[in-house]
């Protein structure tokens, strides 16, 4: 399949034949890839009976907003879309200063201890985070940082993919930049700051939109930090909304497309960055 | 940015480090301030305070009968550990958790990379269906879980009402015990394969042309070039991809939590959905901990191993 | 109600830690709100924490609004809140002197033991025959035991809910039946004749669900586990009992392997033409538009039995106002109440006294779900460790006997693991 588009000579009509089926398989893969989310979307406009009735159909005999409007009625949207940029943005912007601060020490610095500091962020990239879920709350319940903001971004506030991540990155940058610099007088903060994070920003760009995807997608957490419906997230509250009204699909299926919405939306506008940035990453 | 490339680099780099002082500082009654750990402080912090210290403590819960909200705790030792080998549940967990991450992390190459391959060019049609492979990787595993659910449903989903269309009967993919692990997988690579394939793509597009060239003059084609071009030229892709891929799915959680919760009949029961329920249901603690830390284990082992094989060259 | 069930687990566990860690000498105080320390001045103030979030919520908001408009003295403020949020926070905050007056803690009725291990609960004693009095013999036994501890109360059930017999009527029609089943019997013969067409003869669910399976084998006169929380499953009854009913499974009759959403949606799709279900699933079936009719559970050997299932209300051992309190859990279980919310949530009211209720009598939902309030069970009242009970045994054996293998083997396995749940010495 992939010689074909290295070499352009005559096509063959084995070559055209290899080529039809090609976007054979492509248009499959497209209708599976997509089919889900249109049944969603139009599964959230449509009624109980319809949804029984017609199962084989993936648009609406009769639009209906009921689901919508259930969500509407019960949630305080507006705080909790909020909730949601507050956690995700902050959490965001405070992992991609940490990150590569703690990389750029591991990447640039010689220090004692440094390979020791570069094995313990391989080893919690491997914990898995259900194993902490229990000594953390206990550990935030004696914080008294249950049920607040800084309860729900701190320990967020790093992550180990990020700085492993964000060193390989720096460990490319050649080194002669900030040779140069230093020579000129520039400490470590300034070389941080003026050399090695302008020129890391695909990859910073990259982790933000990574960091940020998987924040607002985030449920166990929120659900764990947060009590009060004024501090939950809006994927939170939607799945314990919807596990409330199991038998409304629409109701389910109209959050989901809730949750999903902005971040589709962002997706749409900046997909270079989605793409590009998951791109840079496996060239490591 | 290839390993090599940065072994070079290192190579050439002068070797004094810091330009105040380096290693040859001899002023020894000076407690010298070290400025790596100022950058590398608050994610230290964060780091030890919020997953280093709960796993240490989670540990400790592994070796103790710990009852949640119980005033002392009784102190076993082992003995979870060596309940745990006893128990048929682990050893059905352990199998799920080994059959999901295999199948999974190998369909999600090979798909990945079919995608890569024949998505190459930068045509704006190649672009556009990239970004459509790529966007059920945005989307949260809870919506998956939910979407997949209602449309693999026998009496209400599109799924079933399409098999009954062409006139079969519906399957009844999530009651099953033998269709339920795959129905989970499909749904998992449907969800990944378009992250793969950007990784793999950006290894490919990084694969120098003139190898190619060398090797058609020498008679490769098709399968050979592959093999013998383009495998080994994006290995540490590769390797990345599949690093991050099997410590994904071994700790996979949310999509099986969704959509079957471990059943039917604890056919989709991985370590973490086994381990949740003893924790968080059961109210078992101690046992929970212990499955954590045996997980915990099996990913290090695994991911030193997966080094090894790779000869991933970076740390020093 | 049901999935939601799996998100508080978490919760749970995470709060009871929390209270663990409190109770052994911790001396937090965030400043929970809620406890009232206002003097005599106005009107007593008592907050309540309810879970109910769902479509019945209405209907306790409508509960509160009437007792505040008739209690000058007590005005008591209600924050509903998902049921995980009352899960996580109330176990520490009444562990800790803090919190509301009044809460449903859970709706689980097992929970109040877990309550009373860190003596968060008030013991009631208003209790009585009298007005203004905690009417303990009229209410729903399964409920009182089940919140009784030695001998002392320290509940009263916010709400009761029973299964009835669910029917499709027009499946009902096609197949030529007349009526729905009145025995055990008849309820299988009917369930077969059903059976056919894409239809089920019965919904039935293994997993995350309001426990179906229990009923069948109780009106074979069969039990799970006995007096000393030993499995009992390997009586002859229930051998019997089990292997007929899996049998039915087997044949196709029922489906197999179902969650409880997908065995309403099942009912919901006309895809099958009876279920067992609590009144909370009415208006979601009409809604799909199925021809519905709600009958008794078909009667079974020893008589008419049921499941129940009630969420507790109880007071804060800290509270500054036992006595007012009391008075509103009194009125919240008198018939003044029960009346007003059985109409509107169409839930049987908590007390067994309201039959003759010529309203009720005539509202078809409530008289169909507290006619079966006097047969009606709680799933494992008081057995130890009883979600493990069900989630490593009892699922479990059903999961492996619906998909055809050995019963008496199946038992035998989960006649063990019950037993070392429970720490039955039998």
């Amino acid at each position: 399949m992939s010689t074909d588009l290295h070499v352009r000579r005559r096509p063959s009509p084995q070559k055209a034949l290899t080529g039809t089926l090609k976007w054979v398989l492509l248009g499959v893969g497209i209708v599976v890839a997509l089919v889900p989310f249109v049944w969603m979307v139009t599964g959230s406009f449509r009624t109980e009976a319809d949804l029984f009735g017609a199962p084989a159909s993936l648009l609406p005999e009769q639009w209906s907003l009921h689901g919508y409007r259930g969500i509407w009625e019960e949630l305080p949207f507006m705080r909790l879309v909020m909730n949601s940029f507050i956690f995700a943005g902050v959490t965001t912007a405070l992992c991609l200063v940490f990150d590569s601060m703690f990389a750029y020490a591991l990447a640039r610095i010689k220090f004692r201890g440094s390979t020791l500091c570069f094995w313990l962020v391989i080893a919690t990239l491997m914990v898995p985070f259900q194993v902490t879920l229990i000594p953390v709350f206990v550990e935030l319940f004696h914080l008294g940082w249950l049920d607040t903001y800084h309860g729900l971004i701190i320990p967020r506030a790093t992550s180990a993919f990020g700085i492993f991540m964000l060193r390989q990155f720096f460990i490319s940058i050649p080194r002669e930049l900030d040779e140069a610099a230093r020579i000129d007088g520039a400490g470590h903060l300034r070389i941080y700051w003026q050399i090695i994070l302008p020129l890391a920003k695909p990859a910073l760009a990259t982790l933000a939109v990574l960091h940020f995807m998987n924040l607002w997608n985030d449920l166990l957490w929120p659900l764990i930090v947060t009590s009060s419906t004024e501090m939950r997230t809006l994927p939170a509250a939607l799945t314990l909304f919807g596990g409330q009204h199991v038998n409304d699909h629409a109701v389910l299926l109209a959050g989901a497309t809730l949750s999903l919405l902005p971040l589709a939306l962002a997706f749409f506008l900046a997909q270079r960055y989605f793409v590009a940035g998951v791109a840079t990453t496996g060239l490591k | 940015m290839t390993a090599t490339s940065t072994r070079s680099a290192r190579a050439a780099r002068p070797v004094p480090s810091t330009g105040r002082a380096g290693r040859s500082g001899h002023r020894p009654r000076r407690w010298r301030f070290q400025p790596a750990w100022l950058f590398a402080a608050p994610s230290l912090v964060i780091l030890l305070g919020f997953i280093v210290y709960p796993i240490v403590q989670s540990f400790r819960y592994s070796l103790y009968n710990w009852r949640i909200g119980a005033e002392t705790q009784e102190w076993v030792g082992l003995a979870n550990y060596a309940e745990l080998l006893g128990d048929e549940r682990f050893w059905n967990a352990l199998y799920v958790t080994v059959i999901f991450s295999v199948v999974s992390v190998v369909a999600q190459l090979i798909l990945g990379f079919a995608a890569a391959s024949a998505l190459q060019r930068d045509t704006w049609l190649n672009r556009i269906v990239r970004s459509v492979f790529f966007f059920p990787t945005i989307v949260a595993l809870a919506i998956i879980g939910i979407v997949w659910r209602f449309m693999l449903d026998p009496s209400i989903g599109l799924i079933g009402g399409v098999t009954e269309l062409v006139g079969a009967e519906p399957i009844p993919w999530l009651q099953d015990t033998s269709l339920a692990l795959p129905a989970v997988i499909a749904v998992s690579v449907w969800k990944n394969v378009g992250f793969t394939m950007i990784i793999l793509l950006a290894g490919l597009k990084g694969v120098p042309e003139h190898l190619y060239e060398a090797a058609r003059l020498d008679g490769a084609r098709g399968w050979q070039l592959i093999r013998h071009v383009t495998l080994p030229s994006i290995r540490p892709t590769l390797l990345f991809a599949t690093m991050i891929m099997t410590i994904n799915s071994l700790q996979v959680f949310d999509l099986v939590y969704v959509m079957t919760n471990g059943g039917p009949l604890f056919a989709t029961d991985t370590l973490v959905t086994m381990m949740f329920r003893e924790g968080f249901e059961n109210f078992n603690l101690g046992y929970a901990s212990t499955i954590a830390w045996v997980l915990f284990a099996i990913i290090m082992a695994l991911s030193a191993f997966q080094l090894r094989i790779f000869r991933y060259q970076d740390v020093d | 109600m049901r999935t939601i069930r799996r998100h508080l687990t978490i919760a749970t566990v995470a709060a009871l830690a929390v209270a663990g860690c409190s109770s052994a000498g911790s001396t937090d105080n965030d400043g929970d709100p809620g406890m009232e320390t206002d003097a005599d001045a106005g009107p007593v103030e008592l907050t309540l924490w309810t879970g109910f979030t769902g479509g019945d919520r209405g209907a306790y908001e409508a509960l509160v609004e009437t007792f505040n408009d008739t209690h000058d003295d007590i005005q008591v403020e209600m924050e509903v809140q998902p049921w995980d949020t009352i899960a996580q926070k109330l176990p520490s905050a009444w562990a800790t002197g803090q919190g509301p007056d009044v809460a449903t803690p859970n709706f689980d009725p097992n929970i109040v033991g877990q309550y009373l291990e860190t003596d968060s609960l008030l013991a009631l004693d208003a209790v009585g025959e009298g007005e203004g009095q905690i009417n303990v013999g009229q209410l729903a036994p399964a409920a009182v035991e089940a919140f009784t501890v030695d001998g002392t109360l320290y509940a009263v059930p916010a709400n009761m809910a029973t299964l009835q017999l669910y029917y499709n009527k027009t499946l009902f029609e096609q197949a030529g039946i007349d009526g729905p089943p009145a025995d055990v019997d008849e309820f299988r013969e009917v369930a077969r004749d059903l059976t056919g067409d894409g239809v089920y003869g019965l919904s039935l669910a293994e997993r995350e669900t309001i426990q179906m399976w229990p009923i069948l084998q109780w009106l074979d006169g069969g039990d799970i586990v006995d007096e000393q929380y030993c499995a009992a499953l390997d009586t002859p009854e229930n051998v019997e009992s089990l292997t007929t009913w899996s049998q039915l499974v087997v044949d196709e009759v029922a489906p197999v392997g179902l969650t409880g959403a997908e065995s309403d949606a099942l009912f919901s799709a006309g895809q099958a033409a009876m279920q067992l279900n609590g009144p909370w699933a009415a208006p979601g079936y009409r809604d799909a538009g199925i021809e519905l009719g709600i009958a008794p559970v078909p009667t079974g050997v020893d008589g008419d039995v049921t499941l129940a299932s009630t969420a507790p209300l109880a007071i804060s051992a800290n509270t500054e106002h036992p006595a007012e309190a009391q008075e509103f859990l009194a009125w919240w279980t008198g018939q003044e109440a029960q009346k007003q919310f059985a109409l509107e949530s169409g839930f049987p009211p908590v007390r067994t006294d309201m039959g003759d209720d010529p309203e009720l009598a005539a509202n078809e939902d409530v008289s169909a779900f507290a006619a079966a309030l006097p047969g009606a069970r709680l799933y494992l009242p008081g057995v130890p460790s009883a979600t493990e009970v069900d989630s490593e045994g009892y699922i479990p054996l059903i999961g492996e006997i619906t998909r055809g293998e050995d019963v008496e083997q199946a038992i035998q396995a989960a006649t063990e693991r019950i037993n070392s749940t429970t720490g039955c010495q039998g």
